[in-house]
């Protein structure tokens, strides 16, 4: 204890010392020796030393700063106090001003300046200290390394896009090749960022980058590439739309001279470029996959840019080479990148099939289980078309000793549809050797058996004929059930019935029965689609008769979700494309599905029944929303006409998927939703972002554009409950770029009322984020945080279009994925015998009744609804109607409510005949209306639940 | 100075690689090799064209060896040991280790044969200690001048391209190499050096190659199947490369299926090649680096020693076996054998000599071969033919080309036709001067000289500080003449100027300096003098109320007036530079107009038409460079009424 003390005493004894003798000499103006300013250190570094000695030092500091310029000294005096800011954070604003005094940071040597601004930036608080004036002018001095710093770090402190445009553009001509890089990534930062319409400057930029791509050393050139990358986007983004198609190819052409290059880092930048730019024309591409020059590519120019021409045979068989190259790294990033290019067309989906097929004999696994992946897209994408001199190759990772290969290929062999016998035979032999040598994958190849098997009924059929001996008892009446591979054929066997293809009900009853002796087994490996008992059922009736009509089996209805017809129907064999374990996969949802329908209060009986068909439907719309947002990006490059098509397809393909059962319809009603509102909100992109193209819309069409897009997104998050918070945050990202698109737009945005539904919805995004603990999109974060700096910065400035526009900019669309099974709110309204042949009776001046059929669906009983009639957009009024009121004799069940309600219709007009439009609206809570509403009307906006119906009146004659 | 390049061999041809170059006085022997298709005099390079008097130590500054093939080293020994040169040789460390092998297997076979020996295992050795091993990228000083550098060049393990440097000529000799990686080698990896003189292989100077993915497919195909179907595989190879990446890439095969089928090595050089990959691991491609650590590609799990008790036993198995293209020893015996049963398989290497059994075997398919009078081999064994090669493909030897992108090319070891062809695509796409010599012929090609110059304390000082300018330079773009509305074309461009402000200076008697454009004036004692153009004359105007003063004196607001008006036309008329309106002048660019009140300006040419108050003088100065820009302006004022 004494010990302590003394130790204590003598410390501060001899901080003291140190103290005084600094002082001693500061007042002596002599300025401070080098072994003061270590004992100074010491005493900085040293976590015992009490705050009052440290300020002391500080005071101490700032005076022999005014004493000595010598510019060790002030290195040294640097030093200390970049020490003292990181070790006692709550002296550093103190250590901080006298950083930014004149004696450092305004100091004639670069070399001190380089340091206090380095210290600044490592602080984290650079804030005003330098403007773009010293900014520029700390650029052109000497100093290489301060002018490293000061470009590496140019966007922390945030100057106009022309100041930082013009340094950056201007020190790719540094004879310093780490300045040059520095420039570069530079541009791409800014290209990313910032908003450049001017064609000149994009050219330049992109000029320059190409010049670049030849420079000597390595790390510029890699640089370059992204640089040309980026704004070679940007060109064609700016390009007329008669050159889009060319200058994106000369920008692809561009960046394919680059994956011969001798540094690896290049070559990988290269790949992971070509993958982005996203329309490039078949001829092209086809001409990566060969090193021969194609005769139609033979004399094909292209001039991007005055002075820039390229020659198209420079691309010829860049992923011939970048498949074959040295490295695993970038032949994973070539079969990836070719991964996005298989959209764009199906003849080079052929050819890169076939260099995918070769990549399954590569050496290194994750290039082949990248190569996988790859054919899986395609899959997919449904650019997949097996022939028979792949199959060999392709059934050969079937024996991969690498359980992810062997799991991967069978995940294709469930989506892959065969066009004869023979191939498909050779598939079964394929998985029945896959089962042979790995055991450990039994459950996984009874599920590809079973799906291959529901694809290719009369080959199933077929198949199960030849052999049908080995599956029958030897003859001592024992089963000789115990081979695996009997088992396997069981599983194919009885597939067969769910087929999407008629009459193929030729499998032996007997069979069936035999494969209840594997049940557990069987069902294990079938737990994505149905569950034992289940399985149980449909067994022992497919055994009971000969002539099964399975037309009215329950099972086969809830498994044949789409008519035998349909082209591939990838809904019921694909899975979530993270690839990870299938099993896991499937069984994980389908237990939290399972929970889901027990909390919705139906039997559990009822939710076995649904379960195989819902996580195969959440699979399909999962698949949709995945191409959705692949079109996203095509909106994003202003190809909106492409992307619009696609998200037509889409529609249609959802639209034909017929939602009979109860629970379905939601899910496929909230896809419908979702990509009409992406559908909108591609149009109005289109019309607002910086495509260059002249809005061939005036402001009244965008501002229908806008309603409408309003409309369908009040629509999207008002229509469905028992959405995730995940799901609903992604909804309201949706929403936040809406009123961002209209904010940007000066023309048309009335400011207050967007800002406040900005406002309102940010804060509800808040509010779930809270409560769920779920992750901000970056997009949420940038929009938060920028209006959070708005309010602080001016409270008056709400319009600021530019910064809106910017916002935009870090908006990129999420990949919507439905875990739950949304329900959908929906009316039928109807007025019982009213057409305009049997009109109802009314006295003018005298209120009418209405009498109005409805039908809820999924209605809470809280929330507020209203009948709206209107006879024209004058005379509008709203009747609300309190479903406490209304009787139902079927209350118990929540889902559906069927009621006559009888809705007055005030002001009857003098007239013998009219008509009024009904229909039923939900009061949204979040959005409230400017308007004052006449008769009391709702407060908030509505969202309309069924379409208007016309209601037909007529002077009544009795009176 | 000039670049000589002397062809010893392979030139126009493929063997006896050898080339002598004389770069900055300096004098270097690149390989050193023999040709395998000739036992005469022919057989080695003609070494009296070096040195008339055999004094090759003083002629020869050194000699370089890419790889051990025999075509690029099997004259050594006899150049050193024979011929007497006792300077300096370098080649990389495996190499050096593996080049006695090649020489001693050469030198027994030739032994074998009965021919005169050229040189004996004393020799080899002898030679050997003369070797200087060096590393990839090394830079090794051979003399105070000559730097050369080896690069990695894949082809055989141990290959690569050398770069020498001479004063300010730079020079590389590639050698063979690939540009493409296989299983056990990398692909050739350079820097971007700037080169005067590239020394090329031209072996596939018009094929381009497919993937080799598909030759891999077909080879593991035939292979499989054969052994499925409980055949015997036979593949006859040299000892060396082949043998190790067509072994690992059964290996990995074997490995990832899972198969059991032994394959054997057959005894001898093989095994002992294989104990120098393992120990020469850096040279090898990445992926055998990589997984090094854990595992040796070259200890190969499945494979075991071969003997003949073995070649009749039952079952199937593969077989590795010297020499390649079946000309005797272990593989002949092991084919006797097995060629009789249409179970197995025998894959023959790409190329095999004329009047060897392999040669035999891929001309035609014949049933029966005549070994000698007394032997006959019935063949009805299936036959694959390997496609794989060491060498680089045209499409790689224009892309190395392309990436190097030296002032001159040579074509070396290749076939004369298809160099040609290789030399026009060079000439034409690439736009670099190219030469395929035969022979014994000698090219000659300029090379780069620097001029060392000091350099003023001023002129390094602006050069410290960027000094960067933007520009738009404008161009016509031609496409839009024929609507007869021509589109200027402008793009935004930056240009750096610091290093074109010095002026190079020589004075007499004194080393060239560099100094800054500042200075030069001061250095010569001289003023600077400025050619400025002027003229002075009278532009129309129009009739207005506020302009019709009798006095021809105007005032100065009068002239801001006319001066804003004239700014307003030319701002209409005139497409580039920027007009600015300094009150009573107007500048564009150094081009300076004002109003002339003085009547006798010494600048008016005529003053004899005169409208009085209708027209007003203006009175011009421009410097020469914007003499142009002048005449425009002046046109357009003319042609225009205020």
């Amino acid at each position: 204890m004494g010990m302590v003390a003394e130790l204590e005493r003598r410390q501060s004894a001899m901080e003291l010392h140190i103290i005084n003798s600094i002082q001693q000499s500061l007042d002596n103006n002599q300025p401070l020796s080098f072994q003061a300013l270590a004992s100074l250190r010491s005493l900085i570094i040293n976590p015992a030393t009490p705050d009052s000695t440290l300020s002391s030092v500080l005071d101490a500091l700032s005076r022999s700063l005014q004493l000595n310029r010598d510019p060790v000294f002030l290195h040294h005096a640097l030093k200390l106090l970049s020490d003292l800011a990181s070790h006692r954070p709550h002296l550093s604003p103190f250590a901080l001003d006298l950083l930014r005094s004149d004696s450092l940071f305004s100091s004639a040597s670069p070399r001190l300046v380089g340091e206090s601004l380095s210290v600044l930036l490592s602080l984290a608080s650079i804030g005003n200290d330098i403007d773009a004036a010293r900014f520029v002018s700390l650029c052109l001095g000497p100093s290489v390394s301060v002018r490293q710093c000061l470009l590496r770090n140019a966007e922390k402190l945030v100057f106009r896009e022309s100041v930082l445009l013009a340094v950056f553009l201007g020190f790719t001509r540094d004879p310093y090749p780490y300045v040059r890089k520095e420039a570069l990534d530079g541009l791409v930062k800014l290209c990313k960022n910032g908003d450049f319409d001017d064609r000149d400057v994009i050219e330049g930029c992109y000029c320059r980058a190409v010049e670049l791509l030849r420079d000597a050393e390595n790390y510029v050139r890699s640089a370059a590439v992204r640089a040309v990358c980026e704004w070679g986007r940007l060109l064609v983004i700016c390009s007329e739309d008669m050159n889009k198609q060319d200058s994106s190819d000369a920008v692809f052409i561009q960046l394919g001279c680059m994956v011969r290059d001798m540094s690896v880092d290049v070559r990988l930048e290269a790949f992971e470029a070509l993958g982005k730019i996203g329309l490039v024309s078949e001829d092209i591409l086809l001409q990566t996959l060969s090193k021969k020059v194609l005769g139609i590519n033979k004399d094909k120019a292209f001039k991007p840019v005055e002075g820039l021409d390229i020659s198209a045979s420079a691309v010829a068989g860049a992923y011939i080479h970048g498949l074959e190259d040295e490295f695993s790294e970038v032949r994973m990033s070539a079969c990836y990148s070719l991964r996005t290019l298989t959209v764009f067309s199906l003849r080079f989906a052929c050819e890169a099939l076939n260099l995918m097929m070769d990549m399954l004999n590569d050496d290194s696994t994750v290039v082949r289980l990248q190569a996988l992946d790859t054919i899986h897209h395609m899959a997919t994408s449904n650019h997949l078309k097996v022939e028979k001199i792949h199959i060999h190759r392709f059934l050969s990772a079937l024996v991969d000793s690498s359980s992810v290969i062997r799991s991967m290929t069978r995940k294709i062999l469930k989506l892959a549809k065969l066009p004869q016998f023979k191939l498909f035979k050779l598939c079964i032999d394929g998985l029945l050797g896959n089962l042979e040598i790995y055991p450990q994958d039994e459950a996984d190849v009874f599920s590809a058996l079973f799906h291959i098997g529901r694809n290719h009924g009369k080959f199933t059929v077929h198949i199960i004929e030849e052999v049908s001996p080995e599956m029958e008892p030897a003859s001592g009446g024992k089963l000789s059930f115990d081979s695996t591979r009997v088992a396997a054929f069981l599983v194919l066997a009885i597939s067969a019935p769910l087929s999407h293809e008629k009459d193929v009900s030729a499998i032996p009853p007997r069979i069936f029965s035999y494969a209840v002796t594997w049940l557990g087994r069987i069902s294990y490996g079938l737990s994505d689609l149905m569950n034992q008992e289940k399985l149980l059922a449909y067994l022992s009736e497919c055994s009971r008769s000969s002539t099964i009509s399975l037309a009215d089996f329950k099972i086969n209805e809830a498994l044949l979700t789409v008519e035998s017809d349909a082209p591939i129907p990838l809904c019921s064999k694909v899975d979530s494309p993270v690839s990870m374990p299938f099993w896991k996969d499937s069984g994980g949802t389908s237990d939290y599905h399972h929970q889901e329908f027990l909390s919705l209060g139906k039997s559990a009986a009822h939710a076995e029944y649904e379960l195989g068909e819902h996580s195969e439907l959440r699979k399909y719309v999962n698949l949709i929303f995945k191409k959705v947002k692949d079109f996203w990006s095509l909106v994003e490059l202003g190809c909106t006409t492409e992307a619009f098509k696609g998200i037509r397809a889409c529609k249609e393909e959802v639209a034909s998927f017929t939602a009979d059962s109860p629970g379905s319809s939601g899910a496929v009603a909230f896809t419908l939703q979702y990509l009409q509102v992406i559908g909108m909100l591609a149009k109005v992109w289109g019309h607002l972002r910086p495509t260059k193209m002249l809005n061939p819309y005036g402001v009244g069409k965008l501002e229908l554009l806008f309603a409408k897009l309003d409309r369908r997104l009040r629509e999207i998050s008002n229509r469905f409950i028992g959405l995730s918070k995940g799901e609903e945050l992604q909804i309201l990202d949706l929403v936040l770029v809406a009123c961002l698109l209209r904010l940007s737009k000066m023309e048309i945005c009335c400011c207050n009322a967007a800002m406040k539904l900005l406002l309102s919805t940010v804060a509800h995004v808040e509010y779930l984020h809270k409560e769920g603990s779920i992750e901000l999109s970056n997009f949420v974060t940038e929009v938060k945080k920028s209006l959070h700096d708005a309010d602080s910065s001016s409270s008056s400035s709400t319009c600021k279009p530019l910064l809106f526009k910017k916002l935009l900019d870090s908006f990129s669309l999420q990949q919507f994925v439905l875990y739950g099974t949304p329900r959908y709110i929906h009316a039928e309204l109807a007025v019982p015998s009213n057409d305009s042949e049997n009109p109802l009776p009314f006295i003018p001046g005298i209120p009418a009744s209405i009498p109005l059929a409805i039908t809820l669906h999924n209605v809470l009983t809280e929330s507020r609804l209203w009948v709206r009639i209107s006879m024209n957009e004058e005379s509008t009024q709203f009747v609300f109607l309190d479903l406490n009121l209304i009787r139902n004799e079927k209350r118990s069940i929540n889902v559906v409510r069927e009621f006559t309600f009888v809705a007055p219709f005030y002001r009857t007009p003098k007239a013998i005949s009219f008509t009024v439009r009904a229909s039923l609206g939900l009061e949204c809570f979040r959005e409230n209306i400017d308007r004052v509403k006449v008769f009391g009307g709702p407060k908030c906006e509505l969202t309309y639940l069924c379409p208007e119906k016309e209601i037909f009146l007529c002077k009544s004659t009795e009176c | 100075m000039a670049i000589d390049c002397l062809v010893l061999g392979a030139g126009q041809e493929v063997g006896k690689s050898c080339m002598v170059v004389s770069i900055n006085g300096k004098r270097i022997m690149f390989d050193c090799g023999m040709h395998m298709g000739y036992t005469d005099s022919r057989r080695y390079p003609d070494f009296s064209l070096i040195s008339k008097t055999g004094d090759f130590d003083n002629a020869l500054t050194c000699v370089i060896v890419t790889h051990f093939h025999l075509d690029h080293i099997g004259a050594l020994p006899y150049f050193t040991e024979v011929c007497g040169y006792k300077g300096p040789i370098y080649m990389t460390y495996p190499t050096k280790a593996l080049a006695p092998l090649m020489l001693e297997d050469y030198r027994k076979n030739m032994d074998r044969r009965g021919e005169d020996e050229q040189f004996t295992s004393d020799h080899i050795a002898e030679c050997m200690k003369k070797v200087i091993p060096v590393n990839l990228k090394q830079t090794v000083q051979v003399d105070k001048d000559l730097q050369i550098r080896a690069y990695y060049a894949g082809h055989v393990i141990g290959a690569a391209m050398f770069y020498a440097k001479v004063g300010d000529a730079a020079m590389v000799y590639t050698g063979d190499y690939n540009m493409t990686p296989d299983r056990h080698l990398g692909a050739a990896q350079i820097d971007r050096l700037q080169l005067d003189l590239l020394i090329t292989e031209s072996t596939y100077a018009t094929t381009i190659r497919d993937s080799r993915y598909g030759r891999e497919r077909e080879f593991l195909k035939a292979v499989h199947n054969c052994v499925a179907a409980g055949g015997k595989v036979l593949i006859p190879t040299f000892a060396l490369g082949r043998a190790q990446e067509l072994c690992i890439l059964l290996e990995d095969y074997w490995e990832r299926m899972n198969l059991k089928v032994p394959i054997y090595f057959s005894a001898g050089l093989t095994i002992q090649a294989n104990m120098y990959y393992k120990m020469l691991i850096n040279w090898t491609s990445q992926k055998i680096k990589e997984t090094y650590a854990t595992h040796n590609a070259f200890d190969f799990k499945n494979v075991r020693n071969f003997d003949r008790s073995l070649i009749n036993a039952p079952g199937p198995c593969v077989l590795f076996a010297t020499p390649g293209m079946i000309v005797g020893g272990f593989s002949l015996e092991v084919f006797m054998q097995w060629a009789p049963s249409e179970n197995n398989l025998v894959t023959l290497p790409g190329y095999c000599v004329a009047g060897t059994i392999g040669h035999k075997l891929m001309s035609g398919k014949p049933t029966k071969i005549d070994l000698d009078k007394d032997t006959q081999i019935n063949v009805r064994c299936q036959i694959h033919q390997l496609s794989f090669s060491p060498h680089t493909d045209a499409k790689g030897i224009m892309d190395l080309v392309k990436f190097l992108s030296p002032k001159h090319a040579i074509l070396v070891h290749g076939e004369k036709p298809k160099m040609a062809t290789l030399k026009e695509r060079i000439q034409s796409e690439l736009g670099i001067q190219c030469y395929c010599p035969a022979n014994n012929e000698t090219v000659t090609i300029p090379s780069t000289h620097y001029v060392k110059a000091d350099a003023s304390g001023t002129f390094i000082r602006s050069c410290l500080n960027p000094n960067f300018k933007f520009s738009t330079c404008s161009s016509t773009d031609k496409s839009y003449l024929d609507s007869n509305k021509s589109k200027a074309v402008s793009r935004l461009s930056v240009s750096d100027d610091r290093a074109t402000e010095g002026i190079l200076v020589v004075e007499k008697g004194k080393k060239a300096k560099v100094i800054h454009q500042d200075e030069f004036l001061h250095m010569l004692g001289e003023k600077k003098h400025e050619i400025q153009f002027a003229y002075c004359f009278p532009m129309h105007m129009a009739r207005t109320e506020d302009l019709s003063s009798t006095s021809h004196m105007l005032c100065s607001f009068d002239k801001c007036t006319l001066i804003s008006r004239l700014s307003m036309i030319l701002s209409d008329e005139l497409s580039e530079g920027n007009i600015l309106d300094l009150g009573e002048e107007l500048q564009v660019e150094s081009f300076r107009v004002s109003v002339c009140s003085s009547d006798n300006c010494p600048h008016r040419l005529s003053s004899s038409l005169q409208n009085g108050s209708e027209s007003v003088f203006f009175c011009c100065h421009w410097s020469v460079a914007d003499e142009k820009l002048a005449w425009k302006i002046i046109s357009i004022m003319k042609n225009s009424t205020l």
